[in-house]
């Protein structure tokens, strides 16, 4: 038994020649771009395609996505002039818009604008419900001669640079600008395939990289949210299953950070197995309590002392320099959690925000 | 001389107990190292090898510091089966031994069977979506894709252990040679801007414009790799060029050689079935007024042209489908609910557990039995 399975074994790993039928590209269920470039239903990976969805404007005509798109239309008016539109998902966040404004300028034949003139050039824009800029650009194809604009809307998003392109007769994309700022405000960046390698039969669980530990008693979002003021700039999303709230935000040079505020019955698994996961999320090491007493602080809130992290160190999924504010609030007979970060110096900025949203937040039991 | 020796050596009950006490540690060591390495990683270097190699970290030297899984193992069967035979004569009230360890042989050899012939692999898809095909989720191969058919491609595919090891890859059914350049297991794909000082990483198709790197491999069981590669086409005239490959980039590039034409691409290894599967309906129920999961299920379609089957197939949890080989679990869904992912597991030895057991327990049952009756006859004639 055994040398045969051993030969058949060894065998499994070989090149393999077979046939068969051509694949016929699936039609996406309402209008939900998918890049299959990582495997449909495979675990999620830093960068990895994302899903989009979207409301096609009038006259727009999705066609097969060319390499690197994610989804790609064709829009073309009665007199013949077209644009070519184009959702590009690149992992990474790919350069500096300098770098890019520049380069789609020179598409057009513009000249090269400096770091200055990029405020001025930057039309804030809704993309899915959040603020990215546009770029406008018009001018001559150095290659045909002919009159063309660009359009290039960026957002940047969960270490994903999200470019949209309009590009095409420049009076005829100058018409279409309202249908495509439409577009973008259609889009809806759909939830990415999560996969848990728990037995095969169990339920699947939520974002594990925002629970506090797991408890026994754990009783998540079922009850209300706290009463507090959102500081401004703070733009609530869903936070998802495990957490009674998210909030994103986003400055004026397309830095990121968010707020996770989530809710644990008992102590949520520890104080410090929470932080030492915090930690973990920067690529930080593990403390033992007497090293984490002398990093950690406290800070008074609506329902008594919370305990304090702020660390600084580089996200393993995005390799950005990143830092954590933290706070733990016990009250009563749970813990809240709640975390701020992302990049570096957005997240300075908004520290005293966040340390003000954390102390005057009311408790549902203590209202 | 030597013979005895070994014979002696084989069918000592001091190796059964030093095997045993090995097993425990390296369940414990290998348990623990998945911590560092992660699950896969930690399975291939403690269990599925024959000696556990350490070097100083950063250094390119490895010695071996342990037995592996495999020469545990399989130094216990020899043990197992010599004593056996050396020990245990055929005869009646010896028959629960030979059920018990005949039981536990069969559990040994079929545990390598599994660790062999078991493939497991996953299949995602949305409403609506028919597939005829799994995906491995952590082993990548190289498609070549003879395109030229009107109906039918021809696929040559090159799984990732081949190209790891960055060499000319040449196959009867390939015109050409396939030259391994560079090989990423864990990689990230970024566009190379006209201004960019950096090299394209490929001279064909998306290469100059685009730029790979090569990133740490991923140890935790939420994410996976994602390798790339870089390969080059030489004909017998001379090369074609240069293209990068990468589970990034969905679309084949496409290139023409002989009037014929060719796609390549790099994505998960494929496993093709005679039948396919359409997904009708996801359902993710919950308690009422809670999101606690109640129940997860897939109703899918499975047809197999040949045999003209055509049927309804309710999957969820605890009830797989067993179908031509294969099992189908409710393993996870897509987060709006419209999606969902099935573990395939192809385990042809999946049975032989339960026969182990089955034995060891007839072999105990029998021999406990036949101990209580010459006792009890023996007290009665007493």
């Amino acid at each position: 038994m055994v040398l045969p399975a051993l030969l058949i074994g060894c065998g499994r790993d070989d090149v393999q020649v077979y046939k068969v039928a051509k694949e016929m590209p699936q039609r996406q269920v309402e209008g939900q771009a998918q890049a299959a470039a990582l495997p449909a239903g495979h675990p999620e990976v830093p960068g990895a395609p994302p899903k989009l969805k979207y409301k096609l404007p009038s006259g727009w005509q999705e066609t097969t996505p060319g390499q690197m798109r994610l989804a790609s239309f064709h829009v073309q008016n009665s007199d013949g002039k077209q644009a070519d539109v184009a959702v590009v998902p690149m992992p990474g966040l790919m350069g500096s818009d300098l770098e890019n404004v520049n380069r789609w300028r020179s598409t057009v034949g513009m000249p090269a604008v400096t770091e200055g003139d990029l405020p001025k050039l930057a039309q804030p824009v809704e993309i899915g419900g959040q603020p990215g800029q546009l770029y406008e650009q018009s001018g001559e194809n150095p290659g045909s001669g002919d009159k063309s604009r660009l359009l290039v809307a960026v957002l940047r998003r969960e270490g994903i640079a999200w470019f949209f392109k309009m590009n095409g007769d420049d009076e005829f994309v100058a018409q279409q600008k309202p249908a495509f700022t439409d577009f973008l405000k259609s889009v809806g960046f759909a939830a990415r395939s999560m996969r848990t390698d728990l037995p095969p039969s169990h339920p699947p669980i939520g974002d594990m990289s925002s629970l506090p530990m797991p408890t026994a008693a754990s009783s998540a979002t079922s009850e209300g949210k706290p009463g507090w003021q959102v500081p401004p700039g703070w733009k609530e999303i869903p936070g998802g299953q495990f957490l009674v709230a998210k909030f994103m935000i986003a400055s004026s040079d397309n830095a990121q950070a968010a707020v996770n505020v989530s809710m644990s019955a008992g102590d949520g698994g520890g104080l410090a197995d929470n932080i030492n996961r915090w930690r973990g999320q920067l690529g930080l090491n593990t403390l033992s309590e007497a090293e984490l007493d002398k990093v950690l602080s406290s800070v008074e809130t609506s329902a008594g002392k919370a305990t304090l992290v702020d660390v600084s160190g580089t996200d393993p999924r995005t390799s950005q320099k990143t830092r954590l504010v933290g706070a733990v609030v016990p009250q009563g007979n749970r813990t809240w959690f709640y975390k701020l970060m992302g990049n570096q110096q957005l997240v300075a900025n908004e520290k005293d925000a966040f340390l003000k949203f954390v102390q005057t937040a009311k408790y549902p039991d203590a209202l | 001389m030597l013979f005895d020796r070994l014979i002696n050596f084989f069918t000592s009950l001091k190796l059964t107990v030093a095997c045993l006490a090995l097993g425990m540690l390296l369940v414990f060591f290998g348990t623990l190292a998945q911590v560092d390495l992660g699950l896969y990683k930690a399975q291939n270097e403690f269990f599925r090898s024959f000696l556990i190699f350490w070097g100083p970290k950063g250094a390119d030297w490895k010695v071996p510091v342990f037995p592996g899984g495999y020469l545990v193992g399989g130094v216990l069967l020899i043990n197992l089966v010599a004593a056996h035979f050396k020990r245990f004569h055929l005869s009646h009230n010896k028959v629960g031994i030979w059920l018990v360890h005949f039981g536990l042989i069969l559990l040994l050899l079929g545990q390598l069977g599994t660790d062999i012939l078991s493939r497991e692999s996953a299949l995602h898809l949305r409403e609506g979506e028919t597939r005829n095909y799994s995906e491995a989720e952590r082993q990548a191969e190289l498609a070549v894709i003879d395109s030229t058919e009107r109906e039918l491609d021809k696929v040559v595919a090159i799984p990732q252990r081949l190209l790891m090891h960055r060499k000319e890859i040449r196959h009867a059914e390939l015109p050409f040679t396939v030259k391994v350049k560079d090989f990423f297991a864990n990689s990230i794909v970024d566009n190379r801007t006209a201004e960019s000082g950096e090299p394209p990483s490929a001279s064909q198709g998306i290469g100059p414009r685009a730029i790979v790197k090569e990133t740490p491999r991923v140890t935790d069981m939420e994410h996976r790799d994602v390798p790339s590669a870089v390969v080059e086409i030489v004909t017998p005239t001379g090369s074609l060029g240069t293209w990068l490959v990468s589970e990034y980039i969905e679309q084949p590039q496409t290139f023409s050689y002989n009037n014929r034409s060719y796609a390549l691409t790099l994505r998960p290894r494929r496993f093709y079935k005679p039948y396919s599967i359409q997904l009708l309906q996801f359902r993710h129920d919950v308690y009422a007024g809670t999101d606690i999961p109640k129940n997860f299920s897939s109703r899918v379609q499975l047809q197999r042209p040949e045999t003209g089957e055509n049927r309804e197939v309710l999957i969820y949890m605890n009830n797989p489908l067993r179908y031509a080989g294969e099992t189908y679990y409710q393993a996870s869904f897509d987060q709006d609910n419209r999606g969902t992912i099935l573990q395939v597991v192809h385990n042809p030895s999946w049975l032989t557990p339960y026969f182990s057991c089955i034995l060891v327990g007839l072999g105990l049952v029998y021999q406990f039995a036949t101990h209580l009756l010459g006792f009890t006859l023996k007290r009665r004639t007493a």
